[in-house]
């Protein structure tokens, strides 16, 4: 059974995420590009210690990407004619996130981004239906699914956690499933506020997140 | 629910030619020039698309319609996954300051689903090099669990001053030609690519057989010199083929000629199949790396070879490093290949491996 283990929200000002990322490592990141930091802070925050080393996937979604360290590379390269300073390069590339994180999240096996290509929808549904999948399969032991972003005026990131297994003080289980589910959510970036919502008020047995497109089947999330 | 998925169809329009057999007949006779590329002082290496359009984004829409149009009928409502490591960034570059960036990064992205007359599901994949297997990866995972049955993975990979400047940054390009596995290997080179690959539940030709992804943080630009991680993936990926080291009849390397990362891949592969080497090529020198495409892109190209039983040469091998010790296929061979796994070694810590079967 796969166990949704941890709901988690996080948002920084963009000056107070270095701090954030010192407080959780107990020092300084250094040459981490905004979005490596609030992959490295959400991580950490989802898994305490005992679970880094499981095997660990994360899918992450962004609308924003390393939008200004984009906009700063454009500018070098257009404006200025030259080549980039080498780090300025790299702050562009959200790939890098989750191997710079690797060393404080040892079981962390593999990524996968997915850029947004309009605001305010997500593909909570998407990442959700692969984890459930690869769990299911044993390819991982938990999936982190995130969605983070980082605008001028605030860095922001929302998980799930989810296990192959329950642990103790899972929050719910997830299925693929082929049933209609009376409540239902649709896929949008504050999906994790409204899970957390739903686990808070006990008006329905399963929830089920709808996906915006034709999948055969929808997730149902089931309280334990 | 557990189904295989198959390569129904390919499309790929590269600096070699536009169609795959139009690049594997290309890759078959040698050819390999690239043309130039300057950026700042230096001038690079690069392989362009053979287009003449010069607005960016006039030329993405030419160059989307000739892949989209090489498939067959797509129903409108076929899931797209869509890789790229810079989407329309060369967009942006030709508009100049102040650079107009949409909200979402992905925006592209929309673009390319209306060019293609494709309304349904649209999903972007952004992982470096490694961006076409992931974007694969997701949609053979949910064809084989039954929530879709077919799919079109299009990787895009356009020309643009700032990737091509942040890889010289770096020093990670080479001033003349890719040389893989070479003694005298120096760098990449880069190069355009648009290719598309419909995935299907239903039977055909080629089999999708294995995939596997990992991450290897050693470093931003290259991963751990011993391999180990690479060596993974790949035992993964047969793992989940269900297949040996013994049944691989051929590998599609990542090689590009990069001193770092040549060097990790050539120390998977003998951890992975020890005295047991299956014949080695690199596509590379005659397409350029086109690193968000590149998975797919080399994909097409590698299935029309096999189709035609005609594996080309791996151009810019001359000298074998006695580090590496291991040698592309230098020789054209005819042989026929029922198996091949394909690897992708991604800037930024991507690994992917992936087993293509032919179907009796």
């Amino acid at each position: 059974m796969i166990a949704l283990t941890n709901i988690v929200s996080q948002s920084f000002t963009p000056a107070d995420l270095p701090g954030a990322v010192r407080a959780a490592l107990g020092k300084p990141l250094r040459r981490a590009a905004p979005l490596t930091q609030l992959t490295l802070v959400g991580a950490l925050a989802c898994l305490p210690a005992e679970q880094r080393h499981r095997p660990t996937a994360i899918l992450w979604q962004s609308t924003s990407g390393p939008r200004l360290e984009t906009l700063a590379l454009l500018d070098e390269v257009c404006s200025h004619a030259a080549e980039p300073m080498p780090y300025d390069f790299l702050a562009t590339q959200p790939a890098i996130a989750p191997a710079q994180i690797q060393s404080f999240l040892p079981g962390l096996q593999s990524a996968m981004h997915l850029p947004l290509d309009s605001e305010g929808v997500s593909q909570w549904s998407m990442l959700l239906s692969l984890a459930a999948i690869w769990l299911e399969e044993g390819r991982y032991e938990q999936v982190l699914c995130a969605q983070l972003d980082h605008w001028s005026d605030a860095a922001t990131g929302h998980w799930l956690a989810l296990s192959r297994t329950p642990l103790e003080n899972s929050l719910a289980s997830l299925r693929l499933s082929n049933d209609a589910c009376a409540s239902q959510l649709p896929d949008t970036p504050d999906f994790p506020a409204r899970l957390a919502d739903w686990l808070a008020h006990r008006d329905s047995a399963t929830l089920a997140l709808h996906p915006p497109v034709a999948m055969k089947q929808a997730l149902e999330f089931a309280r334990l | 629910m557990t189904r295989p998925v198959f390569i129904a169809d390919t499309s790929l329009l590269c600096a070699r030619g536009s169609s795959p057999t139009a690049v594997a007949d290309a890759m078959w006779n040698g050819e390999c020039t690239a043309g130039r590329r300057k950026i700042g002082e230096r001038t690079f290496p690069y392989f362009a698309l053979p287009l003449d359009e010069t607005d960016w984004m006039a030329r993405a829409e030419q160059a989307i319609c000739q892949v989209a149009g090489q498939l067959g009928a797509i129903g409108p409502k076929t899931p797209l996954f869509i890789a790229s490591s810079s989407f329309q960034i060369g967009h942006f570059e030709q508009g100049g300051a102040p650079f107009d960036l949409p909200p979402a990064t992905a925006s592209f992205s929309r673009r390319i689903a209306e060019w293609m007359n494709l309304s349904g599901a649209r999903t972007s994949f952004s992982n470096a090099c490694t961006s076409g297997f992931s974007a694969l990866d997701a949609a053979r995972t949910l064809i084989a669990a039954g929530l879709i049955d077919d799919a079109i993975v299009l990787g895009i990979e356009l020309a643009n001053d700032s990737t091509l400047a942040g890889f010289a940054s770096m020093e990670l390009l080479s001033r003349t030609i890719g040389r893989p596995f070479d003694a005298l290997r120096d760098g990449l080179v880069l190069g355009e690519a648009i290719a598309a690959v419909r995935l299907t539940a239903s039977p055909a030709t080629w089999r999708l057989a294995g995939l596997s992804t990992g991450l290897d943080g050693h470093s931003t630009t290259g991963p751990n010199p011993d391999g180990s991680r690479i060596a993974e993936v790949m035992a993964g990926c047969m793992h989940d083929a269900n297949l040996q080291p013994d049944d691989i009849e051929l590998i599609k390397l990542q090689a590009a000629g990069s001193p770092g990362t040549d060097l990790a891949e050539a120390n998977a592969l003998r951890s992975v199949f020890g005295q047991h080497m299956p014949p080695l090529i690199s596509l590379k020198p005659a397409l350029g790396h086109t690193l968000g495409a590149s998975g797919l892109a080399e994909l097409a190209a590698l299935l029309a070879c096999l189709d035609a039983d005609k594996i080309p040469a791996t151009a810019g091998f001359s000298k074998v490093d006695p580090e590496i010790a291991l040698f592309p296929m230098v020789e054209r061979s005819t042989e026929h290949i029922e198996r091949a796994q394909l690897n992708l070694i991604g800037f930024g810590g991507g690994l992917a491996s992936l087993i293509v079967e032919r179907q009796r």
